[in-house]
Parts: structure tokens; C-alpha cells; sequence
């Protein structure tokens, strides 16, 4: 059976019509074609699909598209405003936090949510909120700093 | 197609209904971050998801005037880890759910799912049978209550029913002189699926002399359930916590314990962590007594 819902993506009202076993992140990518958040070990282990539901992080590929009828959605695509990136992924570039740039769409997602609800966390604040995001490249201290930076802005 | 239906039920008693008319193949789904791995790993296609998520009954947290509390089947990990009530009463509960897993499966995954898995190396079972939970169930005959002490039965098997669904979680009241403590070992923080050993401890110190009055322990991957060892628990029974009684505590643990040996770790190896974890967790339990002295 199918199943209607209505998802505002990044402040945009979509309506889609889903089967009960589509994931999130396959709608999202597979469906709107918004390869922005990646999708790696799908067991909400690596957090490279992170994106908040009502403006908390969670694993887009654990979650069931048809669990959150009305439910907010954003992504790393809602980031950048006008052509400008945000404040986060610059510092991302400026402290070489981005290698591969598999894992960096769900760190900028965790870190956005984080930033949000904490504007100014410690360094064990962040190191505690990023600790379910995998980075195979930068060994992590890089993304710390750039978060940082961020949060003393 | 996938050939799934899907009730986003509204109430316990159309989840209940759902479970009896899809006659076994129903599969409730709350937070999703178990389930869902079995779908994506095609370990499971569903036929029926019946989804509790949105169902206010299973929500809320209560504490009572007697410091009871209830917590709502489909209550968050998160919402379990910010709840300053439930600290004031049980701050075993607080360090249990702010370490499970990370940020992003707490804010989905709930306490009720959890239980219902019942993975050897899963939190909130542990602290259940610590502090003596009783589990409220309902099913197509209302609603009928067991111990967590007798809800799991066997590697990912429970006391529920194939129509039942477990709707809430009663803790008992701590009385005068109750300290509690979860310790955790694990091989990566944000990861509870590999070579976790957990373990949790509600104690009561006797007034009189400083021994250990009455003790509950719940542990995490010691076996194919949680894991609640009566035997270690009876010889700390009257016993004042020092080195002696911890040694006794650990060889009797030894004996009562079957953990599985895995890629990272032999059973043996967890066997002796556990004692090292559970020492240290009944150290802090003590500690937190009123009037410890230590």
C-alpha cells in the first residue's frame, strides 16, 4: 500500500505519496534527487545522512518517510542562502575540515543543530555532540576547530 | 511496490487491533532505529508496520508525590536523559539514557523500543531490572502487568505476545538511604552494538553499621538477555563494600555470568570487565547514599 504525506523540505510543503518501508534518505535523494545527504552504513552508525526533523538530528536512514507526516525537514542543502554558504561550512573550508567530504554534510547537520540550540558550547560540548559522526580523513580536530570557531564568532 | 501496510495507529487499542488482525506478521515500529536496520540489512520485509509513535498514551513522564515514576512506552531516549525529575529520584536513570548511543538515535529511538528488542547489550533493561520495573502490557484481553525481572526470556525474546504491545514502565519509589549508578564499558562511545558491557546498581545502606541492606543489579552483555544476576546480588546482601566483599562479588559474577565471545573481545575478557565494571558502579551507588560518609 502507499501512503500519503506532507513534508516541508527545507520551507518548501511537498507532498509525496511513499511506500511504508521508503526510508527517508531515499526519498530524499532517490526521489527529489537531493544527493546532499549522503548515505553510507544505514545503520545509524557513521550519522553521514544526518538531517533534523523538527530541528533535531536524526538518522535519515533510519527513519520512515511515513512516520513524520507534517513533520519539518532540513538538510545540508537548506545551509547556503542566496549562493552564500553559511557561516559553518566556510570554516569547514578555512580549517581544512573537509577532506573526502563523504562525512561532511552530517557533521554540518549535527553542528548546525547543536550551534542552534547551544550558540556558544565548550570544546566537550561539541566533541559530545559530534561523537556519532565518523570522519575517515580529517582525524576530527580539524571539524572540532571549525565548529569552534563558529561558536566564538 | 513493497507490499507493506502501515497503520499509523492513534490509540493503544487500534495498535492492539492492528497486531491481532495481522495475525503474527505485525511489526510495531516507534523510533525505528532498530527496526529499520533489519529492513535495510533485508534481515526482515514487514508485511504490517504499525507505527506507536504519535500515540499520546504512550507518552509522558510521571513522578509521582510518592516518587513513583512512569515513563510512557514511546518516551525518547532524549526526553528520559533531560528529565530533571527523573534525575532527582533515580540519577541512574539520567547516565543510562544520556549514553546511549548519540544525539540523533536518543532523539528517535525510545525507552519501550528498546526493552522490546531486548539485545543483550542494550541500557534501559539493565537499569529496569536494577530497580525492579514492572512493565505494563496491553493486549486484546486489557491490559495485564510483569516484573522486568521475568520479562526476558531468550536471545531477543520477551514475555510479549504476538498481539500485545507494552504501553508503559512503573518504577518503584526509592526508599530512605537508595543510592543508584550505571556504569558502562565500551569499545567505540556513540556505538552500544559491539562488546558493550553495562551494568546497574540500586543499593540501600543500612543506617546502622554502613553495610549494603538491599541491593538490585541489572547487567548488559553478560548474556543472551539482560542479565539479572540474583546469585551476585545475595552475597552483597549484608556485607559492608570493601575489598573483601568485592572480590567475593566478583568471583561469584564469574561463575553466574555467560557472556558471548566476539570479534573484539572473549567472553572470558568481559567476564573480568564486568567484575571491574560492576565494583566500580556499586563503589558510586554507595557513594551516593545519603549520609556516606566516603
Amino acid at each position: 500500500m502507499s501512503v500519503d504525506i506532507t513534508l516541508t523540505i527545507n520551507g518548501q510543503r511537498r507532498a509525496l505519496t511513499v511506500e511504508p518501508t521508503d526510508t527517508l534518505v531515499s526519498i530524499l535523494r532517490d526521489r527529489l534527487g537531493m544527493t546532499g545527504t549522503h548515505k553510507d552504513c544505514c545503520m545509524g552508525i557513521c550519522g553521514s545522512c544526518t538531517v533534523l526533523v523538527n530541528d533535531r538530528p536524526v538518522s535519515s536512514c533510519l527513519l520512515l518517510a511515513a512516520q513524520i507526516d507534517g513533520d519539518a525537514v532540513r538538510t545540508v542543502e537548506s545551509l547556503e542562502s542566496k549562493g552564500s554558504l553559511s557561516p559553518l561550512q566556510e570554516a569547514f573550508l578555512t580549517f581544512g575540515a573537509v577532506q573526502c567530504g563523504y562525512c561532511t554534510p552530517g557533521f554540518l547537520m549535527t553542528a548546525t543543530s547543536l550551534l542552534e540550540e547551544t550558540p556558544s558550547p565548550s570544546r566537550d560540548e561539541i566533541v559530545e555532540a559530534l561523537k556519532g559522526n565518523l570522519c575517515r580523513c580529517t582525524g576530527y580536530k580539524k571539524i572540532i576547530e571549525a565548529v569552534e570557531s563558529v561558536a566564538n564568532a | 511496490m513493497s507490499g507493506c501496510r502501515f497503520t499509523a495507529a492513534k490509540t493503544v487499542a487500534e495498535a492492539v487491533d492492528s497486531l491481532v488482525a495481522a495475525k503474527g506478521d505485525g511489526h510495531i515500529i516507534a523510533g525505528g532505529v532498530a527496526l529499520v536496520i533489519l529492513m535495510n540489512e533485508k534481515l526482515l520485509q514487514p508485511s504490517w508496520l504499525i507505527d506507536i509513535s504519535r500515540i499520546d498514551e504512550l507518552k509522558g513522564i510521571t513522578v509521582g508525590a510518592d516518587r513513583t515514576i512512569r515513563i510512557g512506552a514511546a518516551v525518547t531516549h532524549r526526553e528520559v536523559a533531560r528529565s530533571s525529575e527523573i534525575a532527582a529520584v533515580y540519577p541512574m536513570l539520567t547516565e543510562m539514557a544520556s549514553e546511549i548511543a548519540c544525539g540523533r538515535i536518543m532523539n528517535r529511538g525510545t525507552i519501550g523500543g528498546n526493552i522490546c528488542l531486548a539485545d543483550p547489550q542494550g541500557d534501559p533493561p539493565v537499569a529496569m531490572l536494577a530497580l525492579d520495573a514492572t512493565f505494563r502490557i496491553a493486549g486484546p484481553g486489557g491490559k495485564r502487568e510483569v516484573p522486568a525481572r521475568s520479562f526476558f526470556e531468550d536471545l531477543y525474546v520477551t514475555a510479549l505476545g504476538e498481539d500485545e504491545l507494552l504501553s508503559d514502565i512503573h518504577i518503584p519509589a526509592p526508599v530512605t538511604n537508595t543510592g543508584t549508578a550505571f556504569g558502562k564499558f565500551a569499545a567505540r562511545k556513540a556505538m552500544d552494538y559491539s562488546s558493550t558491557i553495562s551494568t546497574a546498581v540500586s543499593l540501600v545502606r543500612d543506617p546502622n553499621g554502613g553495610g549494603i541492606a538491599e541491593i538490585g543489579l541489572g547487567l548488559g552483555g553478560c548474556g543472551v538477555t539482560p542479565v539479572w544476576p540474583e546469585k551476585t546480588e545475595a552475597v552483597l546482601r549484608g556485607r559492608k563494600p570493601d575489598d573483601e566483599t568485592f572480590a567475593v562479588m566478583r568471583a561469584t559474577l564469574a561463575d553466574e555470568i555467560e557472556p558471548i565471545g566476539d570479534s573484539l573481545y572473549s567472553a572470558d575478557y568481559k567476564r573480568r570487565v564486568a567484575g571491574i565494571i560492576l565494583t566500580r558502579t556499586v563503589k558510586m551507588a554507595y557513594r551516593r547514599t545519603e549520609g556516606a560518609s566516603q
